[in-house]
């Protein structure tokens, strides 16, 4: 057991550190819209110019192709330096990237990958459908195979930025006599092709805050060249993307908490205008076990780092996730209650209840609290199904 | 950085194991076992000689020369056997009579001398003078007591304790006795300024409550799988199974901090403070919540004496209390300067 960092991870994280504070951009991330795909590509691109994009992808595909270790140094350097997190460019970043650099071909290789790092492109997910929610392996949406290209029907639900977004990575049943794991593909498809209609869904920090759309597609053709992966394989190529959803693409949202909970202090300590938050007796007892909780997620964060460099595979990484997921929403909740009154109002540039509003979705995206339960009671704890 | 054991951590540990299992299984303290009082005393000398009790200290101390990290480890151990919490008076105390050059090093490191706990009740002064009202754990038998606070660590007589009387401990088997420090001058004084005790008393507490979290939680799981009803093992069914994974996301939170507060002392880092009232937090936390649910998971018989869940649940309730009570270490948890 150790805490050490080598000297040349140091010299890295120095390099980091410098960079970010020369270069971070300190406008407002806008919440929405158009404004907001040019704040992300903007900021991804800059960091590729700066050298610093695709921290974890390899180098022969323009990533850095960073150690682990030094993975979580430039996360940790990015929350330290309150970058903003281009949440538009994640799905391609986290999961369409890494899938295509795992299962794609050599030219979904070139097309893609670059225009990815370089901040060109926007990227989303359509896995969830009306009816397949956590139970995603039942999805309807099909394909039937004519020719050289694939026809699609059916409709996708809870895309993230998809009316935003330039590519999505597409599931849908290309044998409906299979077993329901066995028949799925894995499917580039281009957002601009005839057959897709949007319908947008504004979410809970409404107004105006469209953040999905469903996806309606009626006999959208895309080429068989844009499966990646084996035909009826898209399963496993899916599990391959969830698998970076579920480990590491995360770290930096969580550390970049471990400062929120510093700021919330400062703001109690503000707004209640004494030397110690405790003065308020129920606040200060919720701040107090609120930074204990967020420096075990850290520590937390470490150890699923020390598993993975020591090649250990197993599902404990949903521990980690479901602290951590819990520990924000409460950490949001918080601020709202140091706010008292003023939590009522919802301005264009307000830091706190946007967020709290915005953290219902940390236990229902990418696996329910309950399904993260499931995961550790059968595949941590071994009991039985 | 890498926060699992190394494979000489793994090995110390694993002997440690076998020592607990074999010798001090939670079943002790069940019926018709006296159900006051304790007798780990006994396991004093024997620990003593496998070297558990200097563990952390250095050699030239008369330790054997390990690290926080592997006392961090051993009370994790402790906790999941519920030794007694006395024997924090003999790993503290040996730091303290290091410290101090004082020739009772010896005997407490290797377990021939008792030595108990003394826990505020109420207004207390640590100081080269001490003053106030005291529970004293397992301290019948003990010549000397220890007790400590953010300030320092004093190691007393017991006759310099005043108005001594038994009680019944909510804890049982745990020796409880209330008495009172009328200005007495300890043996030994040291203040923290010169050698940080409390930082490392608040980790191997917050070790021991991780140990309670982690055994809670296997009681439970394991009894989760054997136990039927409606025909299936009752961790087939989500309420159940639920329950147990956040059993198992609380021993998790509190281990890893353990663990990192443990290597921050170490290797000296920055925030020694910060993370060892996290860690005790947080581990007090779990061993309560889990010590809890594990009675729930049991059913009735986690309700009875006879199953070992409500021993865990007690001793949880002592370690809250022992040196700073969740609200006292709530409030350090604010004042403590964040380590950027």
């Amino acid at each position: 057991m150790d805490l050490h960092f080598s000297r040349e991870d140091t010299i890295f994280r120095e390099q980091a550190r410098a960079w970010l504070r020369d270069n971070v951009v300190r406008e407002r991330r806008p919440h929405s819209g158009e404004a907001m795909r040019a704040f992300d590509l903007a900021w991804q691109r800059k960091q590729c110019e700066g050298g610093w994009a695709g921290v974890s992808w390899p180098v022969e595909y323009g990533g850095l192709g960073l150690s682990l270790t030094r993975q979580l140094i430039w996360h940790e350097e990015y929350a330290r330096a309150d970058a903003p997190d281009n949440h538009l460019c994640f799905v391609a970043l986290n999961h369409a990237g890494p899938t295509i650099i795992a299962r794609g071909s050599e030219p979904q290789k070139r097309f893609h990958l670059p225009k990815i790092l370089k901040g060109d492109v926007i990227w989303c997910q359509g896995f969830s459908e009306p009816n397949s929610g956590s139970d995603l392996a039942s999805l309807r949406t099909h394909a039937r195979i004519e020719g050289d290209q694939l026809v699609v029907n059916g409709s996708k639900i809870w895309t993230s930025h998809g009316h935003l977004s330039d590519w999505q990575e597409l599931l849908v049943r290309t044998n409906p006599d299979a077993p329901k794991h066995k028949g799925i593909s894995w499917v580039i498809c281009d957002m601009k092709s005839p057959g897709i209609t949007l319908r947008p869904i504004e979410i809970m920090t409404s107004p105006n805050q469209v953040h999905f759309v469903q996806c309606f597609y009626d006999d959208v053709r895309i080429p068989l060249s844009n499966v990646v992966g084996e035909i009826d394989d898209g399963w496993n190529v899916a599990m391959s993307t969830l698998g970076f959803e579920r480990g590491t693409a995360q770290i930096r949202d969580q550390i970049r908490y471990a400062y929120l909970a510093e700021k919330m202090i400062r703001e109690a300590q503000r707004r209640f205008g004494s030397e110690t938050p405790l003065s308020n007796d129920e606040i200060g007892a919720r701040l107090a076990h609120l930074r204990a909780d967020m420096a075990a997620a850290r520590a937390m964060t470490y150890m699923v780092m020390s598993r993975a460099e020591a090649g250990i595979q197993d599902s404990q990484t949903s521990l980690m996730r479901a602290m951590v997921g819990e520990t924000q929403q409460r950490a949001r909740r918080l601020a709202l209650d140091i706010l008292g009154p003023y939590a009522l109002e919802n301005p264009e540039d307000d830091d706190w209840v946007y967020f709290y509003l915005r953290s219902f979705s940390i236990t229902i995206a990418a696996g329910t609290a309950q399904i993260q339960r499931n995961i550790i009671g059968e595949r941590v704890l071994g009991l039985p199904r | 950085m890498n926060l699992l054991p190394s494979g000489e951590q793994t090995q110390i540990v694993d002997s440690l194991k076998d020592f607990l299992a074999d010798r001090a299984p939670v079943s002790r303290f069940r019926p018709p076992a006296p159900q006051i009082g304790n007798a780990d005393r006994q396991f004093w000398p024997q620990l003593g000689e496998l070297g558990f009790l200097g563990i952390g200290l250095g050699e030239s101390q008369g330790g054997i020369g390990f690290t926080a990290a592997e006392e961090m480890l051993a009370y994790r151990e402790f906790g999941r056997h519920l030794l007694s919490p006395a024997v924090l008076g003999l790993t503290l105390g040996a730091r303290v009579a290091a410290k101090a050059g004082s020739e009772l090093l010896d005997e407490m490191l290797r377990g021939r001398l008792p030595v108990g706990l003394a826990n505020s009740r109420g207004r207390a002064k640590l100081g080269a003078e001490c003053s106030g009202e005291f529970h004293l754990f397992d301290a019948k038998d003990a010549a000397w007591v220890l007790v400590c606070d953010e300030t320092g660590a004093a190691l007393l007589r017991r006759e310099d304790f005043t108005d001594v009387a038994e009680v019944r401990g909510t804890d049982h088997v745990i020796g409880l006795e209330r008495a009172r420090l009328a200005a007495v001058r300890p043996a030994i004084w040291i203040e923290t300024a010169s050698e940080a005790i409390y930082p490392r008393a608040q980790l191997l507490i917050g070790a021991y409550a991780a140990g309670i979290a982690e055994a809670t939680r296997d009681m439970a799981v394991e009894y989760a799988k054997t136990r039927q009803q409606f025909g299936k093992p009752i961790g087939s069914f989500q309420a159940i199974k639920h329950i147990c994974a956040d059993m198992a996301i609380r021993a998790e939170a509190a281990l890893c901090q353990v663990i990192y507060a443990a290597l921050v002392q170490s290797e000296q880092q920055a925030g020694e403070e910060f993370h060892s009232v996290a860690a005790k937090l947080v581990s007090v936390d779990a061993a309560l919540k889990n010590a809890a649910q594990n009675i729930q998971v049991h059913g009735a018989i986690g309700f009875t004496a006879e199953a070992d869940a409500h021993s865990f649940m007690k001793r949880a309730h002592v370690i809250e209390q022992l040196w700073g009570d969740t609200r006292q270490q709530r409030r350090q948890m604010l004042a403590a300067a964040f380590p950027d």
